[in-house]
């Protein structure tokens, strides 16, 4: 019975207990505080979810094909930042300018695939000392200070961080970046040509090559891809609350790896799921908002955050050797 | 008639000569076997077939037309299909994917890598090809190539490159780590694709296996090819021995002494 087993896999599958889990969360902070579904709560989540979700999406798929990026915090902090400098001192036009941004952007992803693939350094020491780079540069042409954001309404304003209201609900523009970018990703990692070549690459990289896949333009393509996405990410945030700061985004690689490996996807590569990483993002959301309104003292958060990144990836370790036995 | 032929290829990774000459020709619906001890140089000669790493000096010929190999997709698209020893699959894919990696059946092809797969097309010719192989009964087209044995990887890496007739078969120590049952199926495969008028070159460290299947014997020795034999002119004996470089003369003097 086909239909049968399909469901039963379903039900196994990495994504679907993350969900539950997610669910189970939801439902149980929704219990303690009254307030943590209430409109101006779940506008606040939604504010802030795209930001690092945006981010997970590009790294889901870094990571599916084998490879990771730890310079994404430095990048949502750099590229907003060069922004607002070219605006201010260059005197260049916002348009002009966010393009040069994301440019920036490509090239440092270009500087860790190419690292990375034809030196064939690994990609954690590689993107580890490009965060130093990153943060650095930033720091340095900021002189360490924050700058004011671009907020004269217009059409990257609304572009980038525009809000608009269904019913008592605030949602911000990037939230259809995020819906839009997931529904790209889904399509790319599972239905097309390219999503098979980045699991095969990330599975078994010899077989993929062996095969004629073109292993290397492919890695490069996707950590070109996940800076552009923190550059992005970097600039929505920082048109959002009109301000930018070097130190911005610090700490978020590992928020955002923690995102994606929580949904399902394998840190060892091989093994990715789009939907994963969508629950992943509303999970770790959840719990940094949750954990404030039942009252947690704020320098325990990360505790509690830690101990259910850990239960949930434990689960998966169990589902895995689970279904491997079965 | 000639399907490949190699002429004085040569090879070095630094100081080391992996390949200091070698030339051979492989005929139409003939099973090779490429013999010769670890470090022998084998598996750099065929991954210079196969396009994963270019020459340094040598030519190739297909059929007769000199041809340059600079990647996989070149070997691919020449009709030269390997099963390389240390990789085959990825097992995180399901056998239909892994059948079809790199040559995805897809719809809106202009979309180039992003065109979607043809997923029902993927899913019927895996499942006619796992027939045609004789395998279907066991195997769902679905599943992750990481529940499967080593003798059902083998097959499949197998089936995949006879579904696209392709003129030569490569296989690198197929039955490697193999029961006996898998085995026998390995060898079943390589005289079905001979008779189906390949051209398989099998490289194997038993001997046995190559006295059932292959017509002519090449033995390679520090990067060098020392003996090229039909079967039916040898035995295993002497095949052992010019494996492992014994001295011939004197192997032959002691067995007729007794
Ligand atoms: N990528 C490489 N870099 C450096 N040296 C290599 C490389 N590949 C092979 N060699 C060397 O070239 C020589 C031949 O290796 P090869 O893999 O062709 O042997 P083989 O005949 O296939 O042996 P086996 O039976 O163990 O598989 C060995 O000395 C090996 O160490
Ligand atoms: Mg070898």
């Amino acid at each position: 019975m086909p239909g049968a087993k399909r469901r039963s896999s379903l039900i196994r599958s990495p994504q679907f207990s993350s969900l539950v889990i997610l669910i189970v969360l939801l439902v149980a902070f929704a219990v303690a505080d009254a307030n943590f579904l209430s409109p101006l709560n779940i506008s606040n989540m939604m504010a802030f979810l795209p930001e690092l979700g945006i981010i997970a999406l590009g790294m889901t798929l870094l990571l599916t094909a084998g490879e990771f990026d730890l310079s994404v915090g430095a990048v949502f902090g750099l590229a907003p930042v060069v922004v607002m400098l070219l605006v201010q001192s260059g005197q260049v036009d916002i348009g002009v300018a966010l393009l040069a941004g994301l440019l920036l952007c490509v090239a440092i992803g270009a500087i860790n695939g190419l690292i990375v693939t034809k030196i064939g350094i690994s990609s954690f020491l590689v993107t580890l000392s490009m965060l130093l780079v990153v943060r650095g540069a930033a720091l340095y042409i900021t002189q360490g200070f924050p700058l004011k954001s671009w907020d004269q309404p217009g059409f990257f304003v609304t572009l980038l961080a525009g809000s608009f209201n269904i019913g008592t609900f605030r949602f911000y523009t990037s939230l259809w970046w995020f819906i839009t970018l997931s529904l790209l990703a889904i399509y790319v990692l599972h239905y097309a040509k390219l999503g098979n070549w980045i699991s095969a690459i990330g599975s078994n990289r010899n077989a993929a090559v062996a095969r004629g896949v073109p292993a290397d333009a492919v890695k490069i393509w996707l950590f070109i891809l996940t800076s552009v996405l923190a550059g992005l990410a970097g600039m929505i945030s920082a048109f959002r609350i009109s301000a930018t700061s070097p130190v911005a985004g610090t700490g978020y690689e590992l928020e955002v790896i923690a995102m994606v490996v929580v949904g399902g996807t394998a840190l060892t590569g091989g093994r990715g799921t789009i939907l994963g990483t969508i629950v992943g993002a509303l999970m770790l959301r959840s719990i940094r908002n949750g954990i404030v309104l039942i009252g947690v003292p704020g320098l325990a958060y990360n505790i509690f955050v830690g101990v259910i990144i850990l239960a949930m990836l434990i689960l998966h370790a169990l589902l895995q050797k689970n279904a491997a036995r079965s | 008639m000639e399907v490949l032929r190699l002429q004085n290829l040569q090879k070095s990774f630094g100081s080391v000569r992996a390949l200091k000459s070698a030339s051979f020709t492989l005929n139409e619906g003939e099973v090779v076997a490429l013999l010769g001890d670890n470090g022998a140089g084998k598996s750099t000669l065929i991954k210079a077939i196969s396009g994963v790493f270019p020459v340094d000096r040598g030519e190739i010929y297909v059929r007769g037309q000199k041809v340059s190999i600079r990647s996989t997709r070149d070997a691919m698209d020449l009709g030269i299909e390997t099963i390389h020893q240390d990789t085959s699959l990825a097992p995180d894919l399901s056998i239909a994917r892994n059948l079809f990696l790199g040559r995805e059946p897809v719809n809106l092809k202009w979309l180039g890598v992003f065109a979607p797969l043809d997923l029902a097309k993927l899913r019927d010719a895996a499942a006619a090809l796992l027939k045609r192989v004789g395998i279907s009964k066991k195997l769902d087209a679905d599943a992750l190539v990481s529940t499967l044995s080593g003798g059902e990887r083998q097959s499949i890496a197998i089936s995949r490159a006879m579904q696209f007739a392709a003129k030569v078969i490569i296989l690198d120590e197929p039955t490697n780590n193999l029961g006996v049952e898998e085995t026998h199926g390995v060898l079943r495969f390589v005289k079905e694709v001979r008779a189906a008028g390949h051209s398989v070159l099998l490289i194997t460290h038993n001997i046995h296996h190559v006295f059932q299947v292959a017509d002519r014997i090449i033995v390679m020795r520090r990067g060098e090819i020392v003996a090229e034999q039909t079967v039916a002119d040898t035995d295993l004996l002497t095949v052992e021995s010019i494996i492992t470089g014994a001295d011939m003369s004197a192997l032959l003097k002691e067995t007729r002494a007794k």
